[in-house]
């Protein structure tokens, strides 16, 4: 049996196969691959509360858009290192995830959606506010980063944010993997089903949706951190309701509860507005809006339900044809 | 034969196809299309192509070769400046445009400072108003104004017009807090006094408090002076000005671009008697303004109205189109910055300006006008001049 | 003094008053329906905007905000057969990405049609005068908004407690599944109560639009507003939307005289205290009124 062809290694790494050949022919549209990467990171964190957990959120560009401010002011104020910047930025925003998700995560439904909107505007409103620490409505002048690991660069052309996003994106998705399949995870689909059978069988589910609130909470800081890295600039729409519902969109016309469907999701959005803002400014608002009810009302899966058919399809012929002597 | 036909065929299109081959130049335009500031765009654009509907898509390069010049568009959206700088890096990175001009917002204009001195190439900014924008690059021009520059020559109109003492409302955001300092200073030191002076949050469209406050204040002052975005804000605050009986209680209305021609149209009567200061009147007899306003009403019909971006503009693509006739297409960036802020007078739409060689930012006259009813329409009227004013923000921060 | 805050207070009631008529459509769906509707300001963006057009094009202005409730309330039931009646079962995330999506293609229809210029209704010049109610003379159209508001609150308490309908909505919101089992026609209910809501919401767009100014991004952000008074009310709650919409009202015009600066900030802050001490909201229902 020759392993390196075996279907399903060839299907998980096919992505970062894909994304390291890009790296190589992408010419000017790098940049954009990272923007790709980046709210890839950001939709899966999404995917761990919201797919998985079941804690509908639409607040959680709060958690971004710190891990974005925290990355950019420590650059200006302490340290220009990129790996101690992302790494303080990350725990940092962990720590608001878990104070956040203590007071709010005992209430559900349209009270903690509220909630939630509540904590992302006074991040908003303070980040405006504050002038001298984030620059208010001009942004965060003056980042400087230093070479990551000493020797690679930040430019213009963005090899290193690339490379950089790329590997953190990977390590992150190994974590949520691990994560999903593991009973932890599965006790997190439970929750989502049904939370009073599962403190009825003794899960202490309250603990748990911290756990993941945090953890999610985290990682969302880190795709926010890599975004003011890439573009070496803060604005406050890393802080806005907009920034919230577009990660949401993308997870869920990707598919919420499949890992892949946030970057499915995230590359086609990107994709589409790209593509569609020049073709006429409203249209993508249009397409958008149109696509999220398409997928609501016909597609529960989200686009990557599309491939369900057709992947089974190809196991079951695979293992058809396996099983012949 | 079948050889000989394709060999005559290699051979022609092997052939040079003229002497003077035609060179390409690119300008990335950056400017809202959508959003609250989607007027911006559009206005800008229809400017730029009744210029080049006038003089050619096309300008006769130093050496006589035919220089096309490009514009393309992104639509800032009305998003961030980590969106306008997000489409910079992908002007220069995928379009390998020449320069960047545009740009209606002032943090949209900062944000093109770092992509400007890693790229090397020149940023002209069409409107971006806040005084130290200029001096964020070496490779920043600026065609549009400062907004101290047109609003400290009214404090001293204020006062010379018997306005002794005044109330301030202006919105929360850097232009604001100009307007605070530099009106402020001028109209204090001519002599005025200020009752209060007061900042509304820049988002704030309900401004019955604010304006009830006025009326309340003690000692009642003798006129309102305003500072708001133009557009909703401002016809919000004009509108209870009326409501609320400021008007009817004698209380005048100083401002300076909140009563564009543009948004004249929505205000209700109680408007008639303020008086602004700008530096374009739209219905100005200048030529050239006039060569404009025909140009566009032929292009997009009778409707067509002309505002501070059209003339910002304007203006903007003369000194390109002047800068390629004189260096041509491929020269330094920093050869086409320092043609353009060239310190001579130049003729336009708004009467005249000049580009100062060391700020890179503009210098012009400041009109003084009224609104009041011509033919039935509400329109701003010009009642004095100030000529070729300086933004006194640069003689307070002097450069390094 | 009293001058003053009785002057704050009817600026505070009668902004009141246009979040009441706009938001109590949405308490009884959300309360009733059990869905999450974040596309209401929509409905209120719609008739605003309808009623807008038809002033500018010289229709009476009370004839012009009449048709734009129906208008509104028309699009409500087309929207309803559409999109809200698979939702009913799909859960709190299905309902809230539909009416995302909602909202985004009724923000690029708004701005393809009428464009992104503010867009304002032309009010008769009755109400754009100053009226004397004895301290002080205070615009007109802001006692038309208190008028119209109190009629509205009026009826629809006449309504939900005196009547067949509405002791049969109070019914269905207690208890649905019993509410079926004695052979209440639930959709047919569900239907008419959330076309009526549709209508309220741009009734209260149309004569509001003098406070929340229309724009193509109305729908995007008031919707907070909205929800703010939903909740904070008790979602199906008549005399909660009631009392949270005055509340609301009257400390954001306070703010607005005094805290300006951390105005929009003491909002939230608030909401999120007061939701964390009463999450199910001030005066939750144990029926709609």
């Amino acid at each position: 049996m020759n392993i390196a062809l075996d279907p399903k290694i060839v299907w998980h790494a096919s992505p970062w196969l894909l994304a390291v050949v890009f790296f190589f022919v992408a010419g000017g549209y790098l940049s954009l691959g990272t923007q790709v990467m980046i709210w890839i990171l950001f939709a899966l964190s999404l995917d761990l509360v919201l797919g998985y957990a079941g804690i509908v959120t639409l607040g959680h560009a709060a958690y971004f858009g710190f891990g974005a401010y925290a990355a950019g002011i420590l650059s200006i104020r302490l340290t220009g290192d990129p790996l101690i910047g992302l790494v303080a930025a990350t725990a940092l925003t962990a720590a608001l995830g878990f104070a956040t998700g203590i007071l709010i995560l005992h209430t559900t439904g349209v009270t903690f959606l509220m909630l939630t909107l509540a904590i992302l505007s006074m991040l908003y409103e303070y980040a405006n506010r504050a002038n001298d620490l984030t620059g208010g409505d001009n942004g965060l002048q003056g980042m400087q980063l230093d070479p990551l690991l000493g020797q690679f660069e930040f430019t213009l052309f963005g090899e290193t944010a690339y490379l950089y996003t790329l590997a953190v994106l990977f390590l992150c998705f190994l974590v949520s993997w691990r994560l999903v399949h593991s009973p932890f995870g599965r006790s997190l689909d439970g929750i989502r089903q049904n939370p009073r059978r599962m403190r009825a069988i003794g899960t202490p589910v309250w603990w748990r949706l911290v756990a993941i609130y945090t953890l999610s909470a985290a990682m969302a800081g880190s795709a926010g951190a890599l975004s003011a890295y890439a573009t070496r600039f803060v604005g406050l729409s890393v802080l806005s309701l907009f920034t919230s519902g577009i990660v949401a969109v993308m997870l869920i016309l990707g598919g919420a509860r499949r890992i892949y469907g946030a970057f499915l999701g995230a590359l086609i959005y990107i994709v589409v507005q790209d593509f569609s803002a020049k073709v006429s400014p409203y249209l993508w608002e249009f397409v958008v809006g149109g696509l999220l009810i398409a997928v609501v009302l016909f597609l529960e899966g989200g686009l990557m339900s599309l491939f369900d058919a057709p992947v089974a399809a190809v196991k079951r012929r695979l293992r058809g044809e396996a099983r012949d002597p | 034969m079948k050889r000989i036909l394709s060999l005559l065929v290699a051979a022609a299109l092997c052939a040079p196809a003229s002497a003077a081959l035609a060179e390409t130049f690119k300008i990335g335009f950056i400017a809202s299309y959508t959003g609250v500031f989607a007027t911006w765009g559009p206005q800008f654009q229809h400017a730029i192509e009744a210029y080049q509907a006038i003089h050619g898509k096309s300008v006769k390069g130093p050496k006589g070769e035919t220089i096309d010049v490009v514009l393309v568009v992104r639509d800032a959206a009305s998003a961030g400046p980590d969106k306008a700088k997000q489409l910079a890096e992908e002007l220069v990175l995928r379009e390998k445009v020449n320069m960047i001009a545009g740009l209606e917002l002032s943090p949209h204009a900062m944000a093109m400072a770092d992509i400007s001195k890693q790229a090397k190439i020149p940023v002209v900014i069409m409107n971006a108003a806040t005084s130290s924008i200029t001096r964020m690059s070496p490779y920043f021009v600026r065609t549009s104004m400062a907004v101290p520059q047109f609003v400290h020559p009214m404090g001293k109109y204020m006062v010379d017009h018997g306005v002794k003492t005044a109330y301030m409302i202006v919105s929360d955001y850097a232009p604001g807090h100009d307007v605070e300092t530099y009106f402020g200073k001028a109209y204090e030191a001519a002599g005025g006094k200020f009752v209060a002076k007061v900042r509304s949050p820049l988002n704030n469209v309900d401004f019955s408090s604010y304006v009830e406050k006025v009326l309340q204040a003690s000692p009642r002052p003798d006129a309102l002076y305003i500072f708001m975005p133009a557009g909703t804000p401002s016809i919000n605050l004009v509108k209870e000005y009326g409501a609320r009986g400021l008007k009817a209680a004698g209380i005048k209305l100083f401002g300076s671009g909140e009563t564009q021609q543009i948004y004249l149209k929505n205000f209700t009567d109680d408007v008639l008697g303020t008086i602004t200061s700008n530096h374009y009147t739209e219905w100005n007899t200048n030529p050239e303004n006039v060569q404009l306003r025909t140009q566009l009403k032929k292009m997009y019909g009778d409707k067509e109205e002309t505002d501070i971006a059209s003339v910002g503009a304007w203006d903007g693509i003369k000194l390109i189109y002047q800068a390629l006739a004189a260096l041509g297409a491929k020269a330094d960036g920093l050869k086409y910055v320092e043609f353009m802020a060239s310190g001579k007078t130049i003729d336009s739409p708004r009467g005249r300006f000049m580009i100062d060689p060391k700020e890179r930012d503009i210098v012009q006259d400041i009109n003084i006008r009224e609104v009041r009813k011509v033919n039935g329409q509400l329109t701003n009227v010009d009642i004095a001049k100030v000529p070729m004013v300086r933004d006194p923000w640069k003689a307070d921060h002097p450069m390094k | 003094m009293i001058s003053y805050a009785l002057t704050i207070l009817l600026d505070g009631v009668s902004f009141g008053m246009v979040l009441f008529i706009i938001s109590v459509g949405l308490t009884i769906t959300m309360g009733l329906m059990r869905v999450v509707n974040l596309a209401h300001g929509s409905f209120a963006m719609a008739g605003g905007y309808i009623a807008a057009m038809m002033t500018q094009r010289g229709i009476d202005y009370h004839l012009a905000v009449a048709i734009a409730t129906v208008a509104a309330g028309a699009l409500g039931a087309i929207c309803e057969v559409l999109f809200y009646r698979p939702l009913y079962r799909k859960g709190d995330l299905a309902q809230v990405l539909l009416t995302i999506g909602l909202v985004f293609v009724s923000i690029a229809a708004v701005t393809a049609v009428f464009g992104a210029f503010p867009y304002p209704v032309i009010m008769p010049s009755y109400l754009q005068q100053l009226v004397d109610i004895g301290f002080r003379t205070y615009p007109a159209y802001r006692l038309f908004v208190l008028g119209v508001g109190g009629a509205t609150a009026l009826i629809l308490w006449i309504v939900i407690e005196h009547s067949l309908f509405g002791a049969r909505l109070r019914a269905a919101v207690d208890n649905p599944r019993m509410a079926r089992g004695v052979g209440m026609n639930v959709n047919l209910l569900f239907l008419i109560t959330f076309v009526v809501g549709c209508g309220l919401a741009g009734l209260g767009g149309a004569i509001g639009a003098g406070m929340l100014s229309l724009e193509p991004t109305y729908a995007l952000k008031y919707i907070v507003l909205f929800l703010v008074v939903v909740i904070v009310g008790g979602e199906g709650s008549f005399k909660g939307s009631f009392v949270a919409a005055m509340a609301l009202g009257i400390i954001d015009t306070m703010g607005r005289y005094f805290f300006h600066d951390i105005a929009s900030y003491m909002l939230y802050a608030a909401v999120f205290v007061l939701l964390l001490w009463r999450p199910k909201g001030l005066l939750p229902p144990k029926s709609v009124a």
